[in-house]
């Protein structure tokens, strides 16, 4: 192999520009930006990084590069490439939100944080190798690990963070053991030679243990029940843009990670959940966690009162209906899964935007901490109502048409006659209890009214243009689905 | 001298990774639980170089360079977790981590 360095630099140089921009915050800090006001300096830093963000985006959008890079350690073909363009639109959204200025004593240090995780995001999104993906994992994982404890004034904060790392750390172990058997088991690390090399072998015990160590790491990366249990608590304790991140970004990339490695890679132990009886495969693994998570998340969602975990819990719901994408992307490609994944990215991020918002204002922490919000910024109020209508499925938004992508893709495996359109059919039925909790958000926001002077909330121009334009994407995404989906054909 | 064979070699692995999840599992001192993670971590390495001797490809070698490096840094992350922790609140124990509620 003769590796080709130019082309490498030419196809990575949105993540240069990412971790560029990342030294030079921190050495900027260093060197001047500590000097000013506390205000000021959060301000010019936020702004860098967004810079920094902006460059990549453009660089992402700008080469239309393609193909095998440095052997097959990357490649990038249509999806790696709308999720490295995706993951970045998301990590300059969470600059957006991100205006509380009083919670971070060391704002240059969460900038550069932010941009690694992002760097980490986008590599997993392409790496077609194990190494490589086991490296961008961990690069992402513990980037987010340090940005849910950034807030040391609270100690929620660092107790989020602690679970979320030894959850997450254990997650990473059983990944690396279930790739260690891989290797062992085809004697290579890159995915469609281990795909050729089992073809023949059929399902070994070896190979069954390692499927099983592979899911668990992948319930943990999307949330899925039962290995949901960091979520609530992160999505609790952490800043809010560290949340949204998590959320959001994440999500999107661990899927399309776990994706490429469950259908390209070990596609050929998928086995069935289409039709009964199962074959043994990991697709009726991920059925199971599929329905649990839909059943676990839309029941628990019920009984939250506090607004994040209330969030959490429907994360976790939506991570049931990307796992019925995930069994159905082997039929339907990824498209609707991406489709899904990504128009969920944007609603929650916005969600946890105006919650920053809301929060910068005083406390968001309980449902009845939104109440009048309608008074105090009908801008808020009117972009929540998008954000949660789009999560909750309500055409003509976004989330309605990923719903219905989703479940039709699903229903097409076999009908009725399996599992896979049983779950179709269940998600759809539970969709309706969804509605419910996310209504009652909606009520505190819109309806209900509050005794007392209004205190109107202030949004800084940042956040407003980073709120509309999420909102505007969904309606967009919603009433045209094909500017998405048709990038895949 | 006797060679050991591939097996015996998954054997001490996949006991050194059953050691460790138990002990994340069970234990209740939050330096421990770390402790057995990095065991779990270590268990894999194991495998990675067994595998990479028996397979006689360098590839599971190098992965075990790289998984070393990426233990440090979780090292150095999830120690700063526990102190920052620890300053907040004065112990270590997952029994009182309890601030978020369920």
């Amino acid at each position: 192999m003769n590796p080709d360095y130019a082309l490498l630099a030419q196809a990575l140089l949105p993540e240069i520009a990412l971790v560029v921009g990342a030294l030079l915050v921190l050495g900027l800090d260093l060197a001047i930006f500590r000097r000013q006001e506390p205000a000021a300096r959060y301000r010019l830093v936020m702004n860098f990084g967004a810079m920094a963000v902006t460059v990549a985006l453009i660089f992402a959008c700008s080469t239309g590069f393609s193909g095998p890079v440095f052997g097959d350690v990357l490649f990038f073909d249509t999806l790696a490439l709308i999720t490295r363009q995706g993951v970045l639109m998301l990590t300059l959204f969470t600059f957006g939100i991100a205006c509380d200025a009083r919670r971070l004593r060391h704002p240059a240090e969460y900038v550069a944080v932010i941009l690694f995780a992002a760097t980490g995001l986008i590599l997993m999104a392409a790496a077609q190798q194990l190494l490589l993906a086991f490296l961008a994992l961990e690069l992402a994982s513990i980037s987010l690990y340090v940005l849910a404890g950034f807030d040391k004034s609270r100690p929620e904060s660092a107790e989020a963070a602690l679970k979320y790392f030894l959850i997450g750390g254990m997650a990473a172990a059983f990944l690396l053991f279930g790739f260690s058997l891989l290797y062992g088991l085809t004697g290579s690390l890159i995915l469609p030679q281990i795909g050729m090399m089992l073809m023949p072998q059929g399902p070994s015990p070896l190979l069954l243990i390692a499927l099983v160590m592979v899911l668990v790491a992948f319930g943990f990366k999307t949330a899925a029940a039962p290995f949901h249990l960091w979520a609530p608590d992160a999505y609790q304790g952490a800043p809010t843009p560290s949340a949204a991140l998590i959320a959001s970004a994440s999500k999107l990339a661990g899927l399309v990670f776990f994706y490429r490695l469950l259908w390209p890679g070990l596609g050929m132990s998928a086995g069935d959940a289409a039709r009964l009886p199962f074959t043994i495969g990991w697709v009726p693994v991920v059925a199971l966690l599929s329905g649990a998570s839909l059943l676990l998340g839309n029941i628990a969602a019920l009984a939250q009162t506090n607004i994040r975990r209330l969030l959490a819990y429907s994360a976790i719901a939506h991570a049931g209906a990307m796992l019925l994408g995930v069994i159905a992307a082997g039929a339907s490609g990824p498209a609707p899964l991406f489709y899904y994944a990504f128009t969920y990215a944007i609603a929650a991020i916005g969600a946890f935007g105006v919650i920053a918002l809301v929060e910068n204002a005083g406390r968001c922490e309980n449902l009845a901490d939104l109440a009048g919000l309608h008074r105090r910024s009908p801008l808020l109020a009117g972009c929540l109502l998008v954000f949660i209508l789009s999560l909750a499925g309500i055409p003509p938004l976004a989330g309605f048409f990923g719903k219905f992508v989703i479940f039709a893709a699903a229903l097409k495996l076999n009908g009725l006659g399996g599992p896979a359109g049983w779950l179709a059919v269940a998600a759809i039925l539970l969709s309706a209890v969804a509605l419910y909790y996310y209504l009652l958000i909606l009520k505190q926001a819109l309806v209900v009214r509050t005794d007392g002077p209004i205190r109107r909330i202030t949004v800084p121009p940042a956040a407003t243009a980073t709120l509309l334009t999420a909102a505007g994407l969904l309606v967009l995404f919603g009433l045209f689905p094909s500017v998405l989906l048709g990038l895949f054909q | 001298m006797i060679h050991p064979t591939l097996t015996a070699y998954l054997v001490v692995s996949a006991l050194l990774f059953g050691l460790g999840f138990f002990g994340v599992l069970l234990r209740k001192n939050t330096l421990i639980i770390y402790l057995c993670l990095e065991l779990m971590l270590v268990a894999s390495m194991v495998a990675l170089v067994a595998f990479s001797r028996f397979n006689g490809t360098l590839d599971g070698d190098v992965f075990v360079f790289f998984v070393l490096t990426i233990a440090a840094a979780e090292v150095a992350v999830g120690l700063a977790l526990i102190v920052a922790l620890f300053r907040r609140r004065h112990t270590v124990q997952v029994e009182e981590l309890n601030f978020l509620k369920h």
